[in-house]
């Protein structure tokens, strides 16, 4: 007999009955977006790593109040980005998002994407130089939304807000990008 | 997708990002060393429901045991714990820690119920403050004081606010002919859940007086600088 691997849907329910075992495949599963989500929202990977794991933590014991059938990566995104808040820096002390080196490829890239393609080293810098000049909260929208590749539902988990207030902030953010960028784009 | 968008999601590719970490050995270390398995909030809720009764109905009918019953109350949807020590906790700053602002429409959409509201100059509160789509909380000034009045469901399960009290002396009261309780005499703690997800949402530490008491499917919380007759007093003009 071939062991089936377990869905999501078993294995936070094997976990909510103690089962240690299936919450380790959960934190394997989710731990990089996690860990991205705290990066992004903390901008420090210290203590991105410290609140993606006392998010798993409190995610783990906090498994009895989970709604059976609910979509599980926001809700565990929204007890990590919390933890991230608790630990989130003043934007002064926060570590910038920077362009990975020309050079440096990540494991799997063959070329770049078509839409990487799309934009010189230069209007990427500009781009981000204009994100980062963003208030916090139209900031944080973008970088969960288009940096994280989060959904809507996941974004407004992250960011403890309405779905609605996610698609304001980031139309209001979008339109503050084109005009910085006005001519550029 | 709009071309900014695009361009936006291509710039996430290329980001420096710090390797992530493998993050399972110390989250299973931290879990193994608790020995905590998922807390069963339903069946907790359940019992903890079994008893409140038997708790308040042995607390007013007997005053020589209020102090020793009241270590652990249950009123509504509200938690008091007598606790050694309290757990970490930030002051609450004096404009926000209430959690988000909006219209009276937009919080009553939020938290699911109608807020019950005193008389307000101009027909109704500016702002609601929002936090875990729980607890609404409006600013009432009343004969020159400012205070905290906070509502959430009493019942519902994942709706939850938890009290954890230290050198706070917590008495039962009456506000309206139903059971309250009146919390004075030194710092508290106070945890907000998230009515939707059911984790802790922020706890803060409280220093004024605290009037809680229920109201049709309501418990209310007021907080300021008020005695107890002067909190009962605005309580029962509340609704």
């Amino acid at each position: 007999m071939v062991d089936r691997p377990l869905d999501e849907t078993e294995l936070v329910e094997r976990s909510r009955r103690g089962d240690l075992r299936a919450w380790e495949t959960i934190v394997r599963t989710h731990q990089g977006i996690a860990f991205r989500t705290a990066y992004v929202l903390t901008g420090s990977a210290a203590d991105a790593e410290e609140a993606a794991q006392d998010g798993f933590v409190k995610a783990y014991r906090a498994l009895g109040r989970f709604r059976r059938g609910a979509p599980f990566r926001p809700w565990l995104l929204r007890i990590v980005a919390n933890e991230a808040r608790n630990r989130r820096r003043s934007a002064a002390r926060r570590e910038r998002l920077s362009l990975r080196a020309a050079a440096e490829a990540r494991p799997g890239d063959a070329v770049p994407s078509p839409e990487a393609a799309l934009l010189s080293r230069e209007e990427q810098g500009r781009l981000l130089a204009a994100v980062e000049r963003l208030s916090d909260e139209h900031r944080d929208a973008i970088a969960c939304r288009y940096f994280l590749d989060l959904s809507e539902d996941e974004t407004a988990a992250a960011l403890h807000v309405r779905r609605g207030t996610v698609k304001s902030r980031l139309s209001r953010a979008l339109d503050r990008l084109r005009e910085e960028l006005e001519g550029e784009l | 997708m709009t071309s900014l968008e695009i361009r936006l999601t291509a710039l996430g590719h290329e980001l420096d990002r710090p390797a992530e970490p493998d993050l399972t050995a110390a989250v299973l270390e931290q879990l193994s060393l608790s020995g905590t398995r998922p807390f069963p909030w339903r069946r907790a809720a359940a019992l903890a429901g079994a008893l409140v009764a038997i708790a308040v109905a042995a607390a007013f009918a007997v005053p020589q045991a209020r102090t020793a019953i009241l270590r652990f109350f249950h009123l509504g949807g509200a938690t008091v714990i007598r606790v050694q020590t309290l757990p970490p906790a930030v002051e609450r700053p004096q404009a926000g820690g209430l959690g988000r602002p909006m219209s009276r429409n937009e919080a009553e959409q939020t938290l699911g119920f109608r807020l019950t509201l005193p008389r307000f100059e101009g027909g109704g509160p500016r702002r609601v403050y929002v936090i875990g789509n729980s607890v609404g909380t409006v600013i009432v000034r009343w004969q020159g004081r400012r205070m905290l009045l906070s509502e959430f469901l009493s019942f519902g399960g994942q709706s939850l606010k938890k009290l954890a009290v230290n050198a706070t002396i917590v008495d039962p009261v009456e506000v309206n002919g139903r059971g309250g309780l009146w919390l004075h005499g030194g710092p508290h703690t106070l945890t907000y859940f998230d009515r939707q997800f059911g984790f802790q949402e922020q706890t803060i530490l409280v220093h004024g007086n605290v009037l809680l008491w229920l109201r049709g499917q309501l418990t209310l919380r007021l907080e300021g600088d008020l005695t107890r007759s002067q909190a009962i007093e605005l309580a029962e003009t509340i609704g």
